[in-house]
């Protein structure tokens, strides 16, 4: 049931459903990560001052770029495919469509926005010189693999239980910034006192946010192990995502 | 004995009794821990139902009586709560109107997605689209979104994708009674070719016409529990009787009052027969009415006997004094009387036969007695009685049903 044709419709369509009605279309997709990395680096480097140690005055809107994209893809895809359930009401219960096809393919069209705003993002960095290595954009990319397999799984939890517990999206919206906040997105690891640093790998987030200024800014190091240990935490999550999922799917409909 | 296609065991269906969002907190909870759902409402009691490949069932029954949620069950896209059901095909669903359809998309758009969720790959789909949009019919309307549509005009798109889709089993519920003549037509012709072809059918309609045509067996469901199942023409004549009885003004059939009237009714036969079960019979079956009527103070009554059908229609009736007959004295008080219908030519259906006793001027009516009769068999014609006919300038078609 779930044949190539069908994923290909359903993340088209969801694709079309996000810039669905507005002028420009998938036009948005590149140009709004543009526009604001533009007001960013305005804000932080112009406005703030805002230093990371070991960087120069121009490099802190790459550090944050670099980090900042992968997590809008993050946040984005989590947030959205928790209502996705809810808002196909109108699919389930009337035709037979795999339920899963809905959340998974709410989570691809997420990143594929998001992916293509952060290509766009780490090119036009290229382009000024400020010290990305073009070359670490196909590992960058590799990276968002794991990445997605998380956000799979926690939007398989997080839709299932969105059908019940209405409130779930709700505490999302409010949760997903202090966890922005409390990974190294907007500073660095180093600029915290060395007794709390440790908590910041209880944030899965964390990981990636460091790894992508490795890999594209050569900023810090790459860790073998701990690139493991997130594929571990990665599968975990999508395995307990299509357990709960397969065990409430049934369910749906009696709640909607 | 072919296949067997579907096939449902004890299948049942209930809701969550959800009223409060702690509710559905409560059950996310049981779900978990057990998986059991205890307050719930029950819309589908065990249902036992087989569907062989090349059948054709009905199914009829109220509204709520839990036929859309059957068919359902059977699709895949609601999970049974109790029993449970195999399908050993391909199933073309045309369940709701506009179900699966997206307002803001094209017909084109939409059908590619419906095709999709019924597993048609890219390449048949561009084979058969020229197909599916002929079938539907509705011109430059395809590169429409759907929500400028008229609800005509989804029934068909839909009917159109499920027709390229040619099936195993089709399942439709009551949408063809949105369109237009014209397409009716061709849906019922569609229809009959793929029976023919092999096709297996599962339809819901308040349509008995429908019904008659397209299916070999039918399943009559009320209040979520199998009341009858079997030959269409038995299945129907029991539904529409039932219903005929249900909005049949109620009539009054106090018998303790009749001892103290001037003429009562003591007995009624219907060919022999003295009970309030109905009596069997088959079209052109002869009825003899046999009566008895005490008259109080040994007078002549006359005597009225008239045939209704059960919801009150009148289809014939008739006194002694019309005919300018008496009943029989057989003692003091005692009158009998037999009416006969020769080759009754009552369409199938159920009737009921009243006896009234009158005074012997034929113009006060005393008592009432009614005993009920069907007449069964397979006969489409519509209407009460069978009219003497004769086609003229026509000849005999082979297959004529």
């Amino acid at each position: 049931m779930l044949s190539g044709a069908l994923i290909r419709r359903f993340v088209t369509r969801e694709l079309r459903n996000r810039f669905a009605g507005s002028l420009w279309g998938g036009f948005w997709a590149l140009f709004q990560p543009l526009l604001q990395l533009a007001i960013m680096s305005f804000v932080f480097v112009r406005v703030f001052s805002a230093r990371v140690p070991g960087l120069d005055a121009g490099g802190y809107a790459p550090f944050l770029a670099v980090a900042l994209w992968p997590w809008t893809a993050f946040a984005d895809g989590v947030l959205r495919a928790t209502t996705s359930i809810q808002e196909n009401a109108a699919l389930i219960g009337k035709v037979a469509i795999p339920r899963e096809l809905l959340v998974l393919s709410s989570v691809a069209a997420s990143f594929l926005i998001h992916i293509a705003g952060f290509i766009a993002v780490v090119l036009v960095l290229a382009v000024a010189s400020t010290g990305v290595h073009l070359a670490g954009l196909l590992p960058a990319l590799l990276l968002y693999i794991p990445l997605a397999a998380l956000v799979a799984g926690l939007a398989l939890v997080c839709a299932s239980l969105q059908v019940f517990v209405r409130d779930l999206a709700q505490a999302l919206a409010q949760l997903l910034p202090l966890m922005l906040y409390c990974a190294p997105v907007f500073y660095d690891r180093m600029q915290v006192p060395p007794n709390y640093r440790w908590l910041f790998d209880l944030n899965p987030f964390t990981f990636y946010a460091e790894t992508f200024r490795a890999i594209l800014l050569g900023h810090g190091t790459f860790d073998g192990g701990r690139l493991l240990v997130a594929c571990v935490v990665a599968l975990g999550v999508l395995l307990v995502g299509h357990v709960l999922f397969r065990r409430l799917k049934p369910h749906f409909e009696d709640f909607l | 004995m072919s296949a067997l296609l579907v096939r449902a065991e004890g299948l049942g269906k209930s809701y969550p009794k959800v009223y409060r969002s702690r509710d559905r907190l409560r059950a996310l909870g049981r779900l978990l821990l057990n998986g059991a759902n205890p307050d719930s409402i029950g819309v589908l009691r065990d249902i036992d139902l087989e569907v062989r490949r090349g059948e054709s069932l009905g199914l009829i029954g109220e509204n709520g009586a839990g036929k859309s949620t059957l068919l359902k069950l059977i699709t895949g896209v609601l999970t049974p709560s109790t029993g449970r059901v195999t399908v050993n095909g391909e199933i073309g669903a045309l369940l709701e109107l506009g179900a699966g359809f997206h307002p803001e998309y094209t017909g084109r758009d939409n059908v590619a997605m419906s095709a999709a969720l019924h597993g048609l790959g890219a390449a048949q789909l561009r084979e058969r689209l020229p197909q599916i949009i002929e079938f539907a019919d509705i011109g430059q309307y395809i590169d429409e979104p759907v929500k400028h549509y008229s609800s005509g005009m989804i029934v068909r798109l839909g009917f159109a994708v499920v027709a390229a889709l040619k099936p195993d089993l089709l399942i439709t519920d009551e949408v063809l009674a949105v369109g237009d003549e014209s397409f009716q037509k061709k849906c019922v012709k569609w229809m009959q070719d793929y029976l023919e072809g092999g096709g297996t059918l599962l339809l819901v309609s308040h349509s008995m016409y429908h019904i008659q045509k397209l299916c070999r067996r039918a399943c009559w469901l009320r209040g979520g529990e199998i009341v009858m199942q079997g030959d269409v023409f038995d299945v129907t004549q029991a539904y529409l009787a039932y219903h005929e009885k249900k909005s049949a003004p109620a009539v009054s059939s106090d018998t303790n009052v009749t001892a103290g009237l001037e003429f009562s009714v003591s007995a009624v036969e219907l060919n022999g027969q003295d009970s309030q079960i109905p009596l069997m019979l088959q079209w052109g079956d002869a009825v003899r009415v046999t009566t008895r009527i005490r008259s109080r103070d040994g007078r002549t009554p006359s005597l009225a006997i008239g045939i209704v059908r059960v919801d009150g229609t009148p289809v014939y009736g008739v006194t002694t004094d019309m005919d300018g007959t008496a009943p029989m004295r057989v003692s003091d008080h005692e009158y009998a009387c037999e009416l006969e219908f020769e080759a009754l030519a009552l369409l199938p259906g159920s009737y009921t036969v009243r006896v009234h006793s009158m005074d012997p001027e034929g113009v006060r009516l005393f008592d009432t007695v009614e005993r009920t009769f069907v007449v069964r068999g397979t006969s489409r014609e519509s209407g009460l009685v069978r009219l003497p006919h004769r086609w003229k300038g026509a000849h005999a078609v082979d297959g004529a049903a």
